[in-house]
């Protein structure tokens, strides 16, 4: 067990921000804390991190008690900040030569390991730039520089992709899997449920300071009833069709606007091939079909009865 | 790339020198390729240096020079009988050192044209008295402000002449015998006042102009100490969070950037002492090592105040910015910046504020190093200076130490 969360409970005055929040990070996972903004994952991440006081829970970190003095643990962590934190005044290389320092005292070592992070984020050209010159991708893909150069056995990112562009975003989410593929284990957060998806193998759903659920994604949207839900171009459907659609087996609802049908299925397989055959058998000519599977939206849905980035 | 995991956890136990050079030494880098304070801290002092230079130096130099008085003599038969008097004059218009007097015997016309003109300074007419007759007090054709020291030495020359031609004929008239014994005695010089040097120096006002210039940039210092104090607190700035995250001790943090900001606050006073000293060879005594001294207490007290600000206050840097900029222009105002005469009001009318404020402490220490021959006043004023330092420093680290916080 990397990291193990039990009970946390943070006041901000009034405000609960973590209210008895629970989670389990295992060794060499990439775990994934989802939720919208303002519903507690930075609180949680300062908390781990032992910058924030927490009113109640306990917290361990490489099997310890996590505190401000517990130097073998932060040794082996390392932290991506939702804000860029580097300093201004100093080029590229300096950055993570700086923030390696901080826990590598072996100078050869160290040069050996910024050089490493500074071709893994793919920052050669820079090197020399002082921040302010780096674009908003290359200032983040800095970010993160500065916090694996030591090689961490703990990285924690907090919410890393956060106004970048495609290109490094694609490049920040494929660093990050090489990371945990050389046995890094991850925490991210973000509000973005395509990353999450795409990257972590378990996650935790959170709201208002609360664990809402906890699996992999798989397991997540097991809970829900919904399945794919599939989208057809149909010039004309007649009611009665639109009716007998929705007694297909599985079909959960079905409508029928501006030329498109849209049929949700609650589970099943192969529910595209019976809504294709049904058409046919009814002579319906239909245009371009689309089928998209449950999201972790959908399951924030179902359990907050509001979308993720309401 | 090499294996990610098989580094991890190499670097064992940190040696706390290692840390410290590393964290100084990038520290340094960020504090001088920081320009607009480096403009702040060390430009803007060269500015005013060489404004004060220019407004106030050669005032300085005008006191300090003395060349002959030029005066007139207005031609007649009783100033070419007196024969005593006119050896008295040619041996004080004799070219040299100790020339006291310009001297042309004209016409009274030609002399009454020459003072209206401002090219003498006084008249005098030898009839039978001797007179001296002088011009209000003008500005010159030359734009040298005339303050009346000449016509005052004129004046006071020829009192003393009459003086003692009045004792000599008094005595030979009464005592024919003693010419020869008076004749010596003129000749010997008796003071009854003792004038004790307290240093080698000459007392010069405009001095402390630029002694509060130096303290107001010691106390500079306070820039690197705020920017110090944003860059490690985690409830301040993203970096200071970032680096609480770090195995590093937050004192030993503290510590190494606060003497990095010591060093450049200190290299800054001493870049300024050497351009006072060389290129506008502003005297600012010899005690070389005494005068780096204050700089140096001067800086820490500077950094240490900035520090304090940085921890005290939760509000934007700007706004600290802003707080210390007034503060330390009201406390070098207070030292004599400027205003010369400032620090002695204070001295006389709110005499506590003078032991508590380090901008006249500072002040008041270069003073009493180019003044004074003993150190008493000297020490006092760096002992004050450096309990406050301990008082800021102390009380900042008492903000500092903490390492959890309520909220960021």
């Amino acid at each position: 067990m990397i990291i193990q969360v039990q009970n946390l409970v943070k006041r901000y005055g009034d405000l609960l921000a973590l209210d008895h929040f629970n989670f389990q990070v295992n060794d060499g996972e990439v775990f994934g804390l989802l939720g919208p903004n303002g519903s507690g994952k930075t609180t949680a991440i300062n908390c781990i991190l032992s910058l924030l006081k927490y009113d109640k829970g306990t917290i361990e970190v490489f099997g310890r008690p996590m505190a401000p003095d517990a130097y073998e643990s932060k040794r082996n962590i390392g932290i991506v900040m939702q804000n860029v934190a580097v300093f201004m005044e100093l080029r590229v290389e300096e950055n993570i030569d700086y923030f390696c320092g901080l826990y590598v005292e072996d100078n050869k070592v160290r040069k050996q390991l910024v050089e490493e992070a500074i071709e893994f984020v793919g920052l050669g050209e820079f090197r020399k730039f002082y921040p302010k010159k780096l674009s908003g991708g290359l200032l983040r893909r800095l970010n993160i520089a500065c916090g694996i150069a030591h090689k961490p056995k703990l990285l924690i990112l907090d919410e890393p992709t956060v106004a970048v562009d495609p290109q490094s975003r694609n490049r920040i989410l494929e660093g990050i899997r090489n990371l945990n593929q050389q046995g890094t284990t991850i925490v991210y957060t973000s509000h973005y449920m395509e990353e999450i998806e795409q990257l972590c193998s378990r996650i935790v759903i959170m709201d208002k300071g609360k664990t809402l659920a906890t699996g992999t994604k798989e397991e997540l949207k097991a809970m829900i009833n919904a399945g794919e839900t599939v989208s057809v171009e149909l010039y004309v459907l007649r009611p009665e069709d639109l009716a007998r659609i929705r007694q297909l087996p599985h079909v959960m609802g079905a409508r029928y606007e501006n030329s498109r049908l849209t049929v949700r299925y609650g589970g099943g397989k192969h529910n595209l091939i019976g809504l294709l055959d049904y058409l046919k058998s009814q002579e319906l000519s239909f245009g371009q079909v689309y089928s998209e599977q449950p999201t972790l939206n959908d399951v924030f849905l179902e359990i907050t009865g509001k979308h993720l980035r309401d | 790339m090499s294996s990610w995991r098989s580094q991890a956890n190499i670097c064992g136990t940190k040696g706390v020198v290692n840390v410290f050079v590393h964290v100084f030494c990038y520290r340094l880098k960020c504090l001088v390729r920081n320009k607009e304070q480096v403009f702040w801290t060390l430009l803007y002092p060269l500015l005013m240096a060489t404004l004060f230079f220019f407004a106030f130096g050669h005032i300085t130099l005008e006191y300090e020079q003395f060349s002959p008085i030029p005066v007139a003599v207005v031609e007649s038969n009783a100033f070419r009988q007196d024969v005593t008097f006119q050896q008295v004059l040619n041996n004080l218009s004799q070219p040299g050192e100790k020339q006291l007097l310009e001297l042309v015997v004209v016409p009274q016309a030609k002399a009454e044209e020459l003072l209206a003109s401002g090219d003498i300074d006084g008249i005098i007419t030898v009839d039978e008295t001797i007179r001296l007759t002088v011009s209000q007090l003008r500005q010159s054709q030359t734009d040298k402000l005339q303050s009346g020291l000449n016509q005052s030495i004129l004046k006071a020359f020829l009192d003393e002449y009459a003086q003692n031609t009045m004792t000599v004929k008094r005595i030979l008239a009464q005592n024919p015998a003693a010419q020869e014994q008076l004749i010596a005695q003129l000749n010997v010089k008796h003071s009854y006042t003792k004038q004790i040097s307290y240093s080698d120096a000459e007392p010069n006002t405009m001095l402390n102009y630029f002694f509060s210039l130096i303290a107001m940039t010691c106390l500079y210092g306070a820039f690197w100490g705020l920017r110090n104090t944003t860059d490690v607190q985690a409830d301040i700035s993203d970096l200071g969070a970032r680096r609480s995250v770090a195995p590093t001790h937050k004192l030993q943090t503290v510590v190494c950037e606060a003497a990095a900001a010591l060093v450049v606050s200190f290299g800054e006073v001493l870049l300024l002492l050497v351009y006072l000293a060389l290129p506008l060879r502003i005297d600012l005594g010899n005690q070389v090592g005494y005068i780096l001294l204050t700089c140096f207490v001067g800086c820490l007290t500077g950094v240490a105040f900035g520090t304090y600000v940085g921890t005290f206050f939760r509000k934007s840097e700007g706004l600290k910015v802003a707080i210390l900029i007034a503060v330390i222009m009201l406390l070098s105002f207070l030292s004599g910046l400027m205003y010369v005469n400032m620090r002695d009001i204070v001295a006389r009318k709110l005499p506590f504020l003078s032991f508590v404020n380090p901008a006249t402490l500072i002040t008041d220490a270069f003073y009493s190093l180019y003044v004074y021959a003993n150190h008493t006043r000297f020490f006092i004023n760096i002992g004050l200076l450096s309990a406050i330092a301990v008082i800021l420093c102390m009380a900042s680290f008492v903000r500092l130490r903490r390492e959890k916080y309520a909220s960021l």
